[in-house]
């Protein structure tokens, strides 16, 4: 047996890091090289492949964070609490920035920054407020059993409003400020390459995604393990 | 012709999501040091003699 020439397999965080390099690129290079500009919105509609794909991420850490919440209550494992709680944060980190990049993009199509009437926009600022309280919610309570609890409920309440967001699209809006519909019954409303690129800018997002997932994670542990040894060592002292 | 405006905004949602990841590896680079810190501390605490004082 070689031992010098065994080499560590790549961790999951290092694999999910090259996925999003490689995808990133490809994404930034479809994005401003392949894509032809949209006829009717111009060479702003490129804020699309970014803005879409963050905002799906949003709702998928969402909904992430309250799987793991579920699975948390039925099996009182506390790693599920830290799988919930770290979706959630990036949820959040997420969530800013579908609303930051939704701003730019209304201000350059519909001449404001925000507009009150769409439901769409409303909705789903009404998810991300509800899910920063979260954190209220989480860092009022002393760590355990009891914080782990309230948590996720409160995540699970927090993903019964995701359908609203979906749906509040399709429902009655009458203004001419209206949010752009993407994907209807008929399927994606756009071009075969836009949807081609919008697809390798999704799969870069949840890419990255899964990478903060994975980073964060270990980090966590790195801490709750220190913690574990240093009451260790200061009992020994 | 591109239009210079819609540059702008394009060039700003782009440059936002970089330097929100970038933040984001500058939290957890802190984060690290913070850690790094701890070890020492807990080093201090395990060398022979550090409980005698």
């Amino acid at each position: 047996m070689v031992i010098g020439s065994q080499r560590a397999r790549p961790d999951g965080a290092t694999v999910a890091a090259t996925a999003t390099a490689v995808l990133m690129a490809l994404a930034l290079g479809m994005i401003f090289f392949y894509v032809p500009t949209d006829v009717d919105q111009g060479y702003s509609q490129r804020i699309f492949y970014f803005h879409v794909p963050i905002a799906l991420t949003t709702y998928t850490l969402f909904v992430w964070g309250a799987v793991n919440a579920a699975r948390y209550l039925w099996r009182r494992d506390q790693s599920l609490d830290l799988k919930s709680y770290i979706p959630m944060h990036l949820g959040v980190i997420f969530g800013s920035l579908t609303l930051a990049t939704g701003s730019i993009w209304a201000r350059i199509s519909w001449g404001h920054w925000w507009f009150w009437g769409d439901t769409q926009l409303t909705t789903f600022l009404i998810i991300f407020l509800f899910n920063c309280a979260y954190f209220m919610l989480r860092f009022s309570v002393e760590p355990g059993e009891r914080r782990a609890t309230y948590s996720a409920v409160y995540a699970l309440l927090g993903v019964g409003l995701i359908p609203l967001s979906v749906l509040g699209v399709r429902f009655a809006q009458r203004n001419e400020l209206i949010h752009p519909i993407t994907f209807n019954s008929n399927g994606a409303n756009m071009d075969g390459s836009m949807f081609l690129t919008f697809l390798v800018a999704l799969a870069a997002m949840l890419s990255l995604a899964v990478t903060m997932y994975l980073v964060e994670l270990r980090g966590k542990r790195i801490d709750d393990r220190i913690r574990a040894i240093r009451r260790l060592a200061e009992a020994r002292a | 012709m591109i239009d210079e405006t819609a540059v702008k905004y394009v060039a700003a949602v782009y440059g936002l999501v970089w330097v929100v990841t970038l933040a984001y590896i500058a939290i957890l680079n802190a984060k690290l040091g913070r850690l790094e810190r701890q070890l020492d501390e807990i080093a201090g605490l395990l060398e022979p003699g550090a409980g005698d004082a």
